[in-house]
């Protein structure tokens, strides 16, 4: 092929794409060249010039422009006097790259003791000695002692805290300026940077907060010495004690793979307890990387407060009580009661758990309601975004479409990798009621007032009237992927968004290819598989629950988020709740059965992408608690004597991929499935692409979908281009809507101690003009009187968002599901 | 709010002018010298300022500040005498002229007289290794050269540019 090149290096031949760096093309042939400020995610810079190699290329006769050859017929070589970076070297045609001679090993001699003139050497106390590139590289190739002089080493502070989270140590900085370059270059936060130059060059921060950026933690892990450490894994064990178990991330749909590290601890009366979270690689889902709210937001299993024994209501108040009671109990009642019966999850809950409570519920002729307030889960197995490769190779001739989302708070990574896609030529077209943090790599933004969600993505359709440059951008599309998020939107309006963007999709005519299609970007890690076990979102909960006679909850505090649910569920005559805390709606409870966290057992999430990936059990179980699965399964056994066949999560799959079509063939083992990934990272080689974990656990599998597989489908009609919301001019009132905050208060996030130091406090953002007219300004405090309530909120404002409305976050203490009239004052 | 746009707000028109609209931020180093003419050097407040200003993060303004040598950011003396004690100056004296001009002024290389007039301090080469002991002198009005310089001569100076401020 043209486009391949074929190249020896240390004597092996390997072929690579042209393009390929040297460093990158050893890799094939599992030859290491060591590299410190090289990353195989990032950009080249060749600062440390550790890859330092000899390059000879074939030699070209000047006058005849032919290959000059040696007397034995082969190609002569010309080599040059100084040796080559490798981490910026494409390779070309015949070069013959030399990684282990003398010369070589002498200049990693030089810089290595050039890197170590002011480094502290203190291993035995640093966090990423046993896992360190320095370390490895400087028993590989450097000098047993120095010729340098202690005296004239240069000392710098030891405990200089970025910010919460992140704590630098600046006498172990060799400057590769990785964490510099993922800030600036990935993540789109240039928070840290080079302060001084040369011996007194520091890395520092000046955002307030310090090191004000989600995605500071990766940092940690390209970071190729101990200079950038966590607030929680600082001082906190040593890598060789550590066990690895996989897991996957449960805060939003995106799915991040990740290993949990664990050890015994005598503080921890001997018990495993989680050390640090770390990113698995998984090129389709999350690359390796975690935003912050994955990686230090798992303290929750580790919380005081949990449930370690089923409480029943006696005489009005809810007592201790034990299994066996408390599941004969439910199940008299539920078979009293059974005949409205409602359960409630949400997609905090595995496949396997959401598979028993819907087969509960089909039993005893109920309702299984889906506690989200998004819609277009039925529609995702028809024409959702389902290709293997996921964004993370998203590229030129794709189209991103991200309607109704502030993606940088819903789904962090998925942000990350829209970006980068955008940088490798795809074009994005943001579809927003407000400024969002994609706007300034989008080709097209298409503005809209709150309730015209659906219209401004239609308005997209190529043959559609007011389309404009955005449908250019379309109809030249060789795919189309469209996101749609919950900015500012109910059940109602996202019902709206998702069936407009399914039109949109349908219009484009690009379904059935495989890079094209919908992506819903889900509050929870599993509420696609809640909608693929059967349970729906319902417009009017409280009604539905006030009506019913039993109520199961699992996975959800509606009484916490909304006092109307919470009076909706003071109406209803039964109610059961699988919790890990006392919630309010479990203090609403007749029955609290107490299970355990998805740290402590085993099943399957199915993300965004509907791709089924498994977790793994990481600690041992609270004593007395029991997996969500097992507790439904045992009240189902009572109620309607089912055999009690199913004890282990890997049955209930079993079951559940025989029962749904969409999961059919799928078993644990097909899930744990890996196969070799590009880049190679992950390695005990831990210079190369940083302490990610190889991913041996399990890439899991992505659902098809029936556009890709040509079969027949139906799309709901294209929605109407009503404005939804009530007309706003002469109301005294704001519209509030709902919008997402990354670090917010849930059930599980706010017993994450670490990161409740960053933890937003509820604000209300408002068009200046508009805040102005109620008499307030940026950071003031605001009463927001809603349903006869009153909530503080701290304003702020936007000149992007649209008068009249205000913004307030969900799940940071203001009840708030969908777009309501409330009055805001000082 | 933000001070140094208000101050500014005509140069900073100016600048902007210069540059592409969406290049805002070449504007960094010409602001961060007018805030270093002005003020001597430049505070944390003022880092913020321009990061507003030009649309980057004040990290990036602040590494900027802290890569070229010629802003500082601590207060000095008005006038910062830098004397080149680099290799070829060395051998021609430099090390001898600084000591012993610290010494004349009463303080130490560094550090500022106490009528914050004078701040000594020694610096990499400045390209003019063959006219040592030399030295510029960075102050309000820019910066200036002093070649093949005496520690008389060089006190003379300080002197000279304590009368102006006091008749100023």
């Amino acid at each position: 092929m043209a486009n391949e090149i074929t190249l020896t290096i240390d004597g092996k031949q390997v072929t690579v794409p042209a393009g390929t760096l040297i460093v990158d093309a050893a890799r094939e042939l599992g030859i290491d060249i060591p590299v410190f400020c090289y990353h195989p995610k990032m950009e080249p810079v060749g600062m440390c010039r550790m890859c330092l190699v000899e390059v000879g290329r074939p030699m070209v006769d000047r006058a005849t422009n032919q290959p000059v050859m040696e007397a034995d017929g082969t190609p002569k070589l010309q080599f040059g006097p100084k040796m080559e970076t490798a981490c910026t070297t494409p390779v070309s045609a015949g070069m013959v790259v030399i990684g282990m001679s003398d010369k070589v090993k002498a200049a990693r001699n030089d810089v290595l003791e050039f890197l170590l003139t002011s480094h502290p050497l203190d291993c035995p106390i640093c966090d990423k000695g046993g896992e360190c590139p320095l370390q490895n590289l400087t028993m590989g190739f450097g000098k047993g002692s120095s010729r340098f002089e202690f005296e004239d080493k240069q000392h710098n502070q030891k405990h200089v805290p970025l910010g919460e989270l992140i704590y630098l140590d600046r006498e172990r900085c060799i400057q590769c300026g990785r964490c510099v370059r993922f800030q600036k270059d990935l993540a789109d936060d240039p928070v840290i940077g080079f302060y001084q130059r040369g011996r007194n060059l520091v890395i520092d921060t000046s955002s307030e907060p310090g090191f004000d950026s989600i995605f500071s933690g990766n940092t940690t892990d390209i970071c190729p010495v101990g200079a950038l450490t966590t607030a929680d894994f600082r001082f906190g064990a040593r890598p060789w004690e550590l066990k690895s178990a996989a897991s996957l991330c449960n805060h939003c749909a995106v799915g991040c793979n990740l290993t949990y590290n664990t050890r015994r601890e005598a503080k921890s009366d001997g018990n495993v307890v989680i050390k640090r979270a770390m990113p698995r690689q998984n090129e389709a889902v999350n690359e390796i990387w975690l935003c912050d709210k994955g990686r230090f937001g798992y303290h929750f299993a580790e919380s005081h407060q949990r449930l370690e024994k089923p409480l029943i209501r006696k005489d009005g108040e809810l007592v201790e009580s034990t299994w066996d009671e408390a599941l004969d109990m439910a199940a008299k009642e539920l078979r009293a009661y059974g005949f409205r019966f409602v359960s409630l999850a949400s997609g905090r809950l595995s496949n396997e758990d959401l598979y028993e409570i819907k087969q509960l519920t089909e039993n005893l002729h109920g309702q299984a309601c889906l506690y989200s307030p998004m819609a277009g889960g039925d529609l995702t197995p028809l024409i959702g975004y389902a290709d293997p490769q996921g964004l993370s190779r998203v590229g030129k001739g794709t189209v991103i479409v991200v309607a109704a989302s502030n993606l940088h708070q819903e789904a962090p990574i998925w942000w990350m990798q829209v970006r980068a896609a955008v940088k490798r030529g795809a074009k994005l077209i943001v579809v927003n009621a407000r400024s969002t943090r994609l706007d300034k790599f989008a080709s097209a933004v298409v503005r809209y007032r709150f309730g015209r969600e659906a219209e401004a993505v239609l308005s997209l359709v190529p043959a559609a009237e007011t389309s404009g440059e955005s449908g250019k951008i379309i109809a030249a599309a060789e795919n189309l992927v469209v996101l749609y998020g919950s900015d500012g939107i109910g059940l109602e309006g996202s019902r709206q968004v998702a069936a407009a963007s399914a039109e949109l999709l349908r219009a484009s005519n690009l379904l059935g290819k495989p890079g094209s299609g919908l992506l819903p970007v889900w509050q929870r890690a599993n509420d696609q598989g809640a909608w693929d076990t059967g349970f729906t979102p319902v417009d009017d909960l409280a009604k539905v629950v006030s009506e019913a006679d039993g109520v199961l909850i699992a996975g959800a505090d509606p009484a916490g988020d909304h006092p109307a649910y919470a009076a909706a569920l003071k109406k209803a005559k039964f109610i059961i709740v699988q919790e890990q805390f006392l919630t309010k709606t479990a203090q609403l409870a007749d029955i609290v059965f107490p299970v355990q966290s998805m740290l402590e057992r085993d099943g399957s999430y199915t993300n965004g992408t509907r791709r089924v990936q498994r977790f793994m059990p990481v600690v041992e179980k609270l004593p007395g608690t029991r997996p969500d699965y097992l507790v439904t399964a045992q009240v189902r056994q009572k109620v309607v004597h089912s055999n009690l066949e199913f004890i282990s999560a890997a049955q209930v799959f079993m079951v559940l991929a025989a029962h749904l079509p969409d999961y059919q063939n799928l078993t644990y083992a097909t899930l744990m499935e890996t196969v070799p990934q590009h880049p190679i990272l992950g390695r005990s080689d831990v210079y190369y692409g940083g302490t990610s974990f190889e991913n041996r656990q399990g890439l899991g599998v992505q659902l098809g979908t029936a556009a890709n597989r040509r079969d027949k489908y139906s799309l709901p009609a294209a929605p109407s281009t009503q404005n939804q919301l009530p007309d706003l001019e002469h109301a005294e009132e704001l519209m509030a809507v709902p919008v997402a905050e990354l670090l917010d208060t849930g059930t599980i996030t706010q017993k994450s101690v670490l990161l409740g130091k960053r933890t937003s406090t509820p604000f209300a953002l408002m068009h200046p003009k508009t805040a102005q007219q109620k008499g307030l300004a940026a950071g003031d405090k605001a009463k927001i009187s809603l349903a006869g309530v009153t909530y503080q909120a701290v304003v702020r404002v936007d000149e992007s968002v649209p008068t009249l409305h205000v913004l307030l976050p969900r799940s940071l203490g203001i009840p708030l599901d969908k777009p309501v009239l409330v009055k805001v004052i000082q | 709010m933000n001070q140094t746009a208000t101050k500014y707000a005509r140069e900073i028109e100016d600048l902007f002018a210069k540059y592409p609209a969406d290049r805002k931020q070449s504007a960094v180093m010409p602001l961060l010298h007018l805030i270093q003419r002005d003020f001597g050097f430049i505070n944390k407040q003022a880092v913020r300022d321009v990061a507003e200003i030009v649309g980057i993060t004040p990290t990036e303004v602040a590494s900027v500040v802290g890569f070229y040598t010629l802003y500082h950011d601590t207060p000095q003396g008005k006038y910062r005498f830098q004397i080149c004690n680099d290799l070829p100056c060395a051998l021609r004296g430099a090390d001898q002229f600084l000591a012993e001009l610290c010494k004349s002024l009463g303080i130490q290389p560094g550090e500022t007289t106490p009528d914050g007039m004078i701040t000594v301090e020694a610096v990499m080469c400045l390209a003019a290794c063959d006219k040592a002991p030399m030295f510029q002198v960075q102050g309000p009005q820019g910066i200036t050269y002093h070649e093949n310089q005496t520690v008389e001569g060089a006190l003379q100076l300080t002197k000279e540019l304590a009368g102006k401020e006091v008749k100023a």
